[in-house]
């Protein structure tokens, strides 16, 4: 379902071809110096974790979230590709539903995509699709003693990601409202078997299907943000802010994992321009 | 913009949608939901059942129909514990235990049952004052030039820097004592690391198997352990007896299992309490935290030792001797070094 939706995201995004801007940049993008934005957010909201492995029961609590995002446009495909990164940290503090117990979570994602935008430069309007690759480095430690107080988390995914943007103008100040979501589509992942001990795997080097090979049948994963710029003063920064929501799922060998969360995220953007 | 929310807001209402995907059976908070989660969370990861029903007459299935009808909404917090460890104590585990802020629920009958052939302020008489620590390892040399090492714990960071310290302290003695009674055991990791110093070659010392799915017949293959000779620092070459009773647990067990596999090697003493279960945790809707073994260690010939390994002398505290606070395992053991009764591989 949410390959179709994102499917039908591209093609919108192609009909609007030739009547929207350079996606997630102003207008200007065509000039010789091309733009390249940064921006950084840091937010807060909420977390809910299950991980099977360590207890059969959701742990919620507050979520901490840093993202540090760059786009340039590239020179591929007559200039209509951006190249976009983002490093996604974030850690989480739980607490189980009787409240007794706590865990810890968190996790650095790093992304680097593609999209092309086949956008021109006359409408509010802009779009943008293409594949992004993804690698994950996370844990999820539940505080209590015992041969398994923690669960790492490890995936390397290729994803398709879909980007509207939409300007307009709030009393003499440009806004940029921009939506975006990633669903990773095919990757490999780290878990350990149903039952078996991190001791085993590296104490003993017993491997047990312990990569995975992830898809949206057994990693059904979904991130997306909503953010609005407000630009601010005459040298492209903007004030951001927004949502990003992530949900992401697996469930490889028998072993159920989520990690849900809501942030509500605030930064700066800044807009430097290069040959 | 309403071109944008009408395409954004499907997107949201997806995400929420996948939201609900992955998620696990949720028991309620009551008597017969903590009851139920209980039950399910051994049938699900419990790793001993089929060597439970061979050994015990375990019947898991027959366990909740004979203590489901003990449950009921009016129970106090204590009579739901006590149901709980019950049912629990059926599968006469020392890694299984229930635990909540007022009590702990366990079956140490593994050592409860059974003399304790050990006493530990006798022991302490024979380590005087003048004894060294080594990491948690105590020692000292016997005036018969007998080195005795005590070992209480294996929660202690033994490292193979300690052991060879100490080793190297030992040397001239004839023979070596190593203590593990009432050893509750700890991290299996320094029990291997200890265990290294008394082989010059990678030995089998047994295999693992641990759970693949929710069946309780679903297990991955055994796959072997070896245990490999200490790389650095010294090893024992001259005979050994490792004193052993009921207390002997866990990572423990394991350790008398790996020593069993060396040369020059003898088990003295009683059986060991056994615990070849690896425990791990999860919980309860309540709160209440759960143990249990999750994965399988065989000896070398691929037999449980869930219940113990038997020594190859089998001595017992005599009344006599704690009388007179003397040690029998001990005494025993320095007369076979002393009279060079251990064959030498």
């Amino acid at each position: 379902m949410a390959i179709t939706l994102l499917s039908s995201l591209c093609v919108f995004a192609q009909q609007e071809d030739g009547r929207g801007a350079t996606v997630g940049f102003p207008s200007d993008a065509k000039l010789a110096y091309q733009p390249v934005e940064h921006s950084t957010l840091a937010g807060s909201g909420f977390a809910n974790v299950l991980d099977t492995y360590l207890a059969p029961y959701n742990y919620t609590g507050i979520n901490f979230r840093v993202q540090r995002e760059t786009q340039r446009m590239t020179h591929l495909l007559d200039g209509k590709v951006m190249n976009q990164t983002l490093i996604d940290l974030n850690a989480s503090l739980l607490e189980n539903r009787a409240g007794n117990n706590d865990a810890f979570a968190g996790g650095l994602r790093y992304s680097i995509g593609w999209l092309y935008s086949p956008s021109q430069s006359d409408s509010r309007w802009s779009f943008a699709y293409g594949p992004s690759a993804s690698a994950y480095l996370g844990a999820v430690y539940i505080d209590r003693s015992g041969n398994n107080p923690a669960q790492a988390k490890a995936d390397v995914t290729l994803n398709a990601t879909g980007m509207a943007t939409y300007l307009l103008k709030v009393r003499n100040r440009d806004w940029r409202i921009r939506y975006q979501m990633t669903v990773p589509l095919i990757g490999v992942a780290f878990s350990p078997n149903y039952g078996q001990s991190y001791y085993e795997t590296f104490e003993l080097g017993d491997y047990d299907h312990n990569v995975c090979v992830a898809y949206p049948g057994n990693m059904p994963t979904l991130r997306h943000r909503l953010l609005i710029d407000i630009s601010v003063g005459q040298h492209g920064s903007s004030f951001r802010f927004g949502y990003v929501g992530q949900v992401n799922q697996s469930t490889f060998n028998s072993l159920k994992h989520h990690y849900y969360t809501h942030d509500f995220m605030i930064g700066f953007t800044k807009t430097f321009y290069r040959r | 913009m309403k071109r944008f929310l009408s395409l954004i807001i499907p997107f949201f209402i997806l995400s929420f949608f996948t939201a609900s995907c992955v998620s696990e059976e949720d028991y309620d908070n009551t008597r017969r939901g903590n009851f139920e989660a209980l039950w399910r969370i051994m049938d699900e990861h419990y790793c001993f059942f089929e060597y439970k029903n061979a050994e015990l007459g375990v019947n898991w299935d027959e366990v909740h129909t004979r203590y489901s009808k003990q449950i009921n909404e009016k129970m106090t917090n204590e009579q739901l514990f006590e149901v709980l460890c019950n049912m629990l104590s059926e599968l006469k585990d020392g890694h299984v235990n229930l635990s909540a802020a007022f009590d702990y629920g366990r079956n140490w009958s593994f050592h409860e049952d059974y003399p304790e052939n050990y006493n530990d302020s006798i022991v302490s008489l024979y380590l005087g004052h003048d004894y060294r620590i080594a990491s948690g390892l105590k020692y000292k040399i016997f005036d018969d030039n007998i080195g005795y090492v005590r070992c209480e714990t294996f929660a202690d960071g033994i490292g193979s820097g300690n052991v060879t310290m100490m080793l190297d302290n030992l040397a001239t003695c004839t023979g070596l004592i190593i203590d593990v009674r009432s050893n509750g055991g700890g991290d299996l990791t320094r029990a291997h690391t200890l265990a290294s110093h008394f082989t010059n070659e990678k030995r089998l010392v047994g295999y693992t198997s641990h759970k693949t799915g929710k069946q309780r017949n679903d297990f991955s293959e055994p796959k072997a352990d070896y245990l490999e000779p200490a790389s650095n620092g010294l090893r024992w070459q001259k005979p050994v007896i490792i004193l052993t009773n009921r207390g002997c647990y866990s990572a423990c067990n394991d350790f008398v299992k790996c020593m069993k596999t060396c040369p020059n090697v003898t088990i003295l003493g009683d059986c060991t309490g056994g615990g070849s279960g690896m425990p791990f945790n999860s919980e309860l809707p309540n709160g209440w935290g759960v143990r249990y073994s999750a994965v399988v260690h065989f000896d070398s010939d691929m037999q449980h030792t869930e219940f113990g390994i038997e020594p190859d002398i089998k001595v017992e505290m005599s009344g006599a001797d704690t009388d007179r606070n003397r040690d029998t395992l001990i005494e025993t053991a320095r007369l076979l070094l002393g009279q060079k009764k251990i064959p030498l591989d």
